[in-house]
């Protein structure tokens, strides 16, 4: 019963977002990537970034610094709306 | 920023550019991802030098060069980097062609170690393109730092082909790779089925791509894989097989053909990303990494802190004591980091890097007091009145004496100006350059400036340009192709053959206006105004979607003295030779026009402008020079300067107007190289008189507000 709130409790807290959103110093997960512009879409599978990668928000100002993996990423607000993160 | 090789035997051609060395060898190809030591691994293999630096981009042409590994010569082919087979930018498509075109021995497949997991996905896909291939696993050093561990015989199972551990930077691995290459033989690697299985909804078009391709000629990569190249759209491999060269016989026959095969491929593209239900370069991306997570999980393992604790527990002193170490190195990084990139003291720490860097390192001490002491003294009083004396005794007649030690003489004006004055001041401000370009602060002030530059029409990517446009702009041109759009390399170029002075120029306007505080000030108001109209305008008329700013960002790392030495040792090197025989043929013309009476014409007819600017009609042989290149009419102000011919503000507008003014020829052909002929007389037809409308504006002004500098 215990162990079943928690999981509960658990899901609740796990939040979906785009990166741009994201609290910043948190870890999260990468979701899955917008689609809709390919042009964006195209660069962010290139670098790697993926879903299932573990990242880190580490900047919002001024321009988005992520970690994915072991990589650092800056990118704008517009491709950070890009990527879906839950954490 | 990519320089001629320097090859290490002299029976090649210095620095030409039709030099292939190793024509006909059997090639060993280097590919991989940006900034993971692609062109470091290159200079250890082949003994040349191709610039190294720590930013992605750093290479954006292929550099070739000739090696020796146990009895036999191979050719070694450096690329730019490529993230994926699929390009995005044009430098990617440089790589991608290379592939297409060249049948390599063996490909080294260079990955960052400590990135494995996102560049595996690269080597299945080369892989599946049948390259014959290894895998250099660079910068051990650094993924052993940060407590990666990777079982490489384990990886080399898991793949089937060669895995070698390397830090290039140190020539750590070298050796082991060299056995590597030549034990490489394709059959002993060919493995039975090295194909990436995509699912069965897609594999059916994928197989149908395939046989559309049975008659289609061979290239460098299988036909699987360029199959889903095809599906994916990708420019390259739809003109490899539709290729147009053989329009010219059956004209009709075969471009009904070509047509077809090419709508053919379109429809099976959009059929097959409609079942899919995602984009089909996505799609694969994923199928890889399902894979490439699978084999990650099996070889590579991250030593986390508790881990740690319990090896401290159990005695292992002496690797925790390292590992505490690199710990410690890892976090000052990233304190500094921090400090770099904030956005409050990010711009402090570039102003306190421009000035000491730029101001008082090249402008004060190398472009004042070095130069006084070259030029003045050297040049002045010892050498150039020695060679005078001496040309004159021997040769007696004028004509000739004027040609080599006159006014503007061969010996008295060109190779002075090149050796006194834009050597030294080329060689500081490369040597400044060189120690910011391998910390890695360039990627850091791209994140800094993005949102500014996008007001330009630009994104944060184009700062690297931007900068390396103050080393040279000819090379910076070149250097656009890292940027994504159309639009935003256009903005560039026209901004690098604009508004941003080259170094030499630099140098000498900042030593020259050094003694006039409010001088400096104004000049580089007026020139980051110009600059920022000119984008701002040039954003606005310009059609096309605005930019997006994606850019991966190295680690810091402290520059490492060796390559520093070299690297600006080969671009002052670079730089003497592609000033030197434009200043002896400016002396040259000079002479002709002078026996002719040209030069009087021509010296004239730029008085009208010179004068129109509110500049002594002498002044005119400043924009006469600048002309031939921009460095040698700012030799031509400092001449003026010197002899304490202009006032202060005369000195502002000549230096506003000479930055401005027409880029030299070397930028206007790599101009036309990147962006066509049309487009380069048209960015130049612009900037000549813009250039004389704002030394103008800048003239009206200050005289009518009576300022006096």
């Amino acid at each position: 019963m215990i162990a079943e709130n928690s999981h509960i409790s658990l899901n609740t807290t796990l939040k979906t977002t785009t990166l741009s959103s994201m609290e910043p110093r948190k870890t999260g997960k990468i979701s899955s990537l917008e689609t809709k512009n390919a042009g964006i879409l195209q660069k962010l599978i290139a670098m790697g970034i993926l879903p299932g990668m573990p990242v880190t928000l580490l900047r919002r100002s001024p321009s988005y610094l992520f970690e994915v993996d072991q990589t650092r990423y800056a990118v704008d607000r517009e491709v950070a709306n890009h990527i879906y993160v839950s954490y | 920023m990519k320089l001629p090789l320097i090859c290490p035997e002299k029976e090649c051609c210095r620095g030409k550019k039709e030099c292939m060395p190793g024509k006909g060898l059997p090639k060993i190809v280097l590919v991989g991802s940006p900034n993971v030591g692609k062109s470091s691994l290159f200079n250890a293999l082949s003994g040349s030098y191709t610039i190294v630096s720590n930013y992605p981009g750093t290479s954006v042409e292929i550099s070739r060069g000739k090696g020796r590994i146990g009895e036999r010569e191979y050719e070694f082919i450096d690329t730019p980097g490529m993230y994926s087979l699929l390009p995005v930018s044009e430098e990617e498509r440089v790589s991608q062609r290379l592939l297409f075109e060249e049948k390599a021995f063996v490909c080294l497949h260079v990955v960052d170690a400590r990135n494995l997991r996102r560049m595996l996905s690269f080597t299945l896909q080369l892989l599946e393109a049948g390259t014959p291939l290894i895998l250099v696993l660079n910068m051990m050093d650094e993924a052993e730092e940060r407590g990666i561990e990777i079982d490489i015989q384990g990886l080399s199972k898991a793949l089937g082909i060669p895995v070698v551990g390397t830090v290039s930077s140190e020539g750590k691995g070298i050796e082991e790779l060299k056995t590597s290459i030549m034990e490489f033989t394709h059959k002993k690697y060919e493995r039975i089925s090295q194909e990436t299985d995509y699912g069965q909804e897609i594999e059916p078009y994928i197989s149908e791509a395939e046989g559309l391709l049975k008659t289609a000629e061979e290239t460098g990569i299988s036909k699987r894989s360029l199959s889903l190249l095809l599906l994916q759209g990708d420019r390259t491999a739809l003109d490899v097989v539709c290729s147009p060269e053989e329009e010219y016989r059956d004209k009709n026959e075969k471009n009904e053909s070509r047509r077809n095969s090419f709508e053919e491929f379109q429809r099976l593209a959009e059929t097959a990303s409609e079942k899919a239900g995602i984009p089909l370069s996505y799609l694969f991306t994923l199928k890889r990494q399902e894979i490439v997570n699978r084999i990650v999980e099996q070889v590579m393992e991250v030593q986390d802190t508790d881990k740690e604790t319990k090896e401290r527990e159990t005695g292992q002193k002496e690797k925790t004591e390292k590992r505490e170490k690199a710990r410690k190195k890892v976090l000052l990084a990233e304190n500094i980091d921090s400090v770099l990139t904030h956005p409050l003291f990010g711009i402090p720490v570039l102003l306190l890097v421009l000035y000491l860097g730029l101001y008082r390192f090249v402008g004060v001490f190398a472009a004042g007091i070095l130069v006084d002491f070259l030029e003045n003294t050297v040049f002045g009083e010892h050498i150039n009145p020695l060679v005078t004396a001496w040309f004159t005794s021997l040769v007696p007649y004028p004509a000739l004496q004027d040609l080599f030690v006159g006014e503007y003489g061969i010996f008295t004006q060109a190779v002075t100006y090149a050796i006194a004055l834009i050597l030294p001041i080329v060689g500081a401000f490369f040597l400044v350059f060189s120690i910011i370009e391998d910390t890695g602060y360039l990627p850091r002030l791209g994140l800094l400036l993005d949102s500014m530059f996008k007001k330009i029409g630009l994104s944060g990517r184009a700062v690297i340009p931007m900068v390396l446009g103050f080393g040279c702009s000819t090379m910076a041109t070149m250097v656009t192709r890292t940027l994504e759009t159309r639009r935003e390399r256009l903005i560039s170029t026209i901004l690098l053959a604009l508004a941003i002075p080259c170094s030499a120029q630099l140098g000498i306007i900042l030593s020259i206006l050094s003694g006039n505080p409010n001088g400096l000030l104004i000049w580089a108001g007026v020139i980051v105004l110009e600059f920022v109209f000119i984008g701002y305008l040039a954003a606005k008329i310009l059609p096309g979607e605005a930019p997006t700013f994606i850019l991966e960002m190295p680690p810091l790392r402290i520059p490492r003295l060796s390559n520093i030495a070299v690297k600006t040792y080969s671009r002052m090197h670079w730089y003497f030779l592609e000033v030197l025989p434009l200043f002896v043929l400016a002396s040259v013309l000079i002479w002709i026009g002078r026996l002719t009476g040209l030069f009087a014409i021509a010296l004239k007819t730029m008085e009208y402008p010179t004068v129109w600017i509110g500049l002594p009609s002498d002044a005119a042989d400043i924009f006469l020079f600048g002309f031939f290149r921009r460095d040698f009419g700012a030799a031509g102000l400092y001449g003026m300067h010197d002899a304490g011919l202009l006032t202060g503000v005369q000195l502002v507008v000549a230096a506003v107007t000479l930055t401005l003014f027409m880029p030299c020829i070397a930028q206007f052909m790599m101009t036309i190289k990147e962006r066509g002929f049309k487009m380069a007389l048209a960015i130049s037809g612009f900037i000549f008189p813009s250039a004389f409308l704002v030394g103008f504006i800048v003239n009206t002004l200050l005289t009518a507000l009576g300022v006096s500098l």
